[in-house]
């Protein structure tokens, strides 16, 4: 019956909605008394309002009975004024409402006397106040609450008793408090938690069955933490599906770490001395599509990745690990990006089977040759990293599928020669660093390259010409004729370091040097 | 211009072509899109579609819900409010319930 009282249906005939001269009403019952410098709730307001947004005012205590005219009252916003005291019976006759927004206040308790008989309540935001306390009755007649927030407040622990009648609790936030310690089933009775936002606080340890009876958790948000050891309670979590611990003091991941967890697409562990990580921690995770792994110097085994084969993302570098097996590319066939830089690795197995993946790093390891069918296959790869190995061999055919690069870093390495075949659309291309690379180069099969570092000045002669050697008018001659096929130098829109410039001392004076 | 007198409620930093650059403690900036103008506003709670994101340093933000047919979020992917006529479930907006799940029309929840 109520819903034909409502504005929108019975106020038809009022040809202006009953408002406050402080405010601003429409006629579906929406009341905004927004930042009008208000000390007070104003009157003169319709009793149909549904709507009320008193947020940003100066009103710092709300009385006994302050809404009693507003029975139909769905939203009542109070956010960013300076309340600190809310009348037992302050919000009494609201049964209606469904969403309280009470945050960026001065409140130092949760109002619990004031809460009651909200029967309808859904949202009710106390977070950004000076909460010091939440009283164990605080939310005992909110059946319906859905999503409470709670973070940005002085919160030292969960507060477990006042929540533990929150069956209907789907999204908690307990963020940017000083919560220090989560003891076992503090939150047990959330059987319809799907998010829980913990971080910002000062967690140090938690128990191991702290997180028991969040059968239905998605979100677990721990990031910001002073945890030390792996959370190993999120093994009572079967549908967590994002979780983060960055930025805490964790050393180590176990093996089996997420074993309970095979929902998982997102877990954030950046930001963490981690020195070990257990070789079958990240396996049979097939939702997972990231995997950054930064500096676990311990690690001596490529994790086991066997049947978590949606990964498009896999960052392992700063370990120990000099092997990578061989048949990594039967599991990450979705692979784009790879970067194993930084660690130990000396032989590369054939990478044909990961066909999407697109950029490679294996930047500073102990790579010695590449192989024919290396990167056989790699038709998408665009940017390959080898620079700071031990590259001595390359295979002529080893570049030939890789039709689509664009990057190549081949410095510090030990090269003589590079092959070019299949680098048609290569635009940089670095060789600096390769001592023994004395070789004059040529664009022959590169013409879309378009900046080059070289080990020696007089190389860059074949691609942009010395300004002794050739003459204005020759120079300008190479530009016209850039176009045509077998032009050893093209001086075209290329950059090339060194530069060959006439006070550069070559240095190598034998041979090559003679060309100019 | 620096200091409050000029700038917006809530505001403790503002120019004059960018609107406020540095809200007050605990508010949320909100990016208005004006032309092609960016114009900073302090909230105490976000615009329908954004929700607010805290952090200790102080800059927190309204951040787009990424859910579809979602009002009001608390997390990038958990909504809070569907657009009328649509039902929610975990967070997400649904037209008619996924499989297996009973449809609550009091409450528009699966």
């Amino acid at each position: 019956l109520w819903c034909l009282l409502r504005p929108g249906a019975a106020g038809q005939g009022q040809s202006a909605a009953v408002c406050s001269p402080s405010c601003s009403c429409d006629e579906d019952g929406g009341a905004d008394c927004s930042g009008r410098g208000l000390t007070a709730v104003p009157a003169g307001l319709s009793t149909f309002t549904y709507y009320l947004d008193l947020s940003m005012n100066n009103i710092t205590e709300l009385p006994a009975y302050v809404f009693k005219n507003f029975p139909y009252l769905e939203e009542l916003r109070l956010a960013g004024n300076d309340l600190s005291f809310i009348h037992p019976e302050a919000l009494s006759g609201l049964h209606q409402l469904k969403v309280l927004m009470l945050q960026n206040n001065q409140l130092k308790t949760v109002p619990s006397a004031a809460l009651k008989n909200l029967h309808s309540l859904q949202s009710l935001r106390l977070d950004a106040n000076h909460i010091t306390a939440v009283p164990d009755d605080s939310f005992e007649d909110l059946q319906q609450l859905r999503h409470l927030w709670l973070d940005d407040n002085n919160l030292t622990e969960v507060p477990i008793s006042s929540l533990r009648h929150q069956a209907n609790l789907q999204a908690l936030t307990l963020a940017l408090n000083r919560i220090l310690y989560i003891p076992d089933n503090a939150f047990a009775n959330l059987t319809s938690l799907v998010v829980l936002h913990l971080h910002n606080n000062r967690i140090k340890e938690i128990g191991d069955n702290c997180f028991a009876g969040l059968v239905n958790l998605e979100t677990l948000d721990l990031n910001f933490n002073n945890l030390m050891v792996f959370p190993r309670a999120i093994e009572a979590l079967p549908k967590l599906k994002e979780l983060g611990f960055h930025s805490n003091d964790i050393g180590s991941i176990p093996e089996g770490a997420f074993h309970n967890n095979p929902l998982l697409r997102t877990i954030h562990l950046y930001d963490n001395p981690l020195s070990f990580v257990g070789a079958s921690a990240f396996q049979n995770l097939s939702d997972l599509h990231s995997l950054m792994l930064r500096g676990a110097s311990m690690m001596q085994d490529f994790p086991i990745l066997t049947w978590t084969n949606n990964l498009e993302s896999l960052t392992l570098s700063g370990t120990k690990i000099s092997s990578i097996p061989s048949d990594l590319c039967e599991d990450l066939k979705l692979l784009r990006t790879l970067d194993l830089s930084y660690n130990q690795i000396e032989l590369l197995p054939s990478f044909h089977g990961c066909m999407r993946l697109q950029e490679i790093s294996f930047q500073h390891n102990r790579i010695q040759q590449i192989d024919r069918d290396t990167f056989h296959g790699l038709s998408a790869l665009r940017l390959l990293d080898l620079s700071r190995n031990e590259v001595r061999l390359i295979h002529r055919d080893a570049f030939l599928s890789l039709t689509a690069l664009t990057n190549l870093d081949l410095s510090l390495n030990s090269l003589t020669v590079i092959p070019t075949s299949g680098l048609g659309s290569l635009s940089q291309l670095k060789l600096s660093g390769n001592p023994q690379m004395k070789n004059v180069l040529t664009a022959k099969n590169l013409p879309k390259l378009r900046s080059i570092s070289v080990p020696y000045a007089y190389q860059c002669c074949a691609f942009v010409g010395c300004d002794s050697a050739t003459s204005p008018s020759e120079e300008h001659d190479l530009k016209k004729s850039a176009g045509g096929e077998d032009v050893d130098r093209v001086s075209m829109i290329m950059h090339c370091s060194p530069s060959p410039g006439a006070f550069k001392p070559c240095e190598h004076l034998l041979g090559n040097w003679m060309i100019r | 211009t620096e200091g409050p007198p000029a700038c917006p409620k809530g505001c403790d930093r503002c120019s004059e072509y960018n609107g406020c650059i540095k809200c007050k403690p605990k508010l949320f900036i909100f990016l208005e899109r004006n032309d092609i103008r960016q114009i900073g506003v302090c909230l105490a709670s976000c615009p329908m579609g954004y929700f607010g994101m805290r952090n200790p340093e102080g800059n927190n933000r309204c951040t787009q819900c990424k859910i579809d047919n979602c009002e009001a979020c608390f997390n990038r992917n958990f909504c809070t409010k569907c657009k009328d006529g649509l039902y929610s479930h975990s967070g997400r907006c649904y037209v008619s319930c996924p499989p297996g799940q009973r449809t609550a029309n009091e409450t528009m929840e699966c």
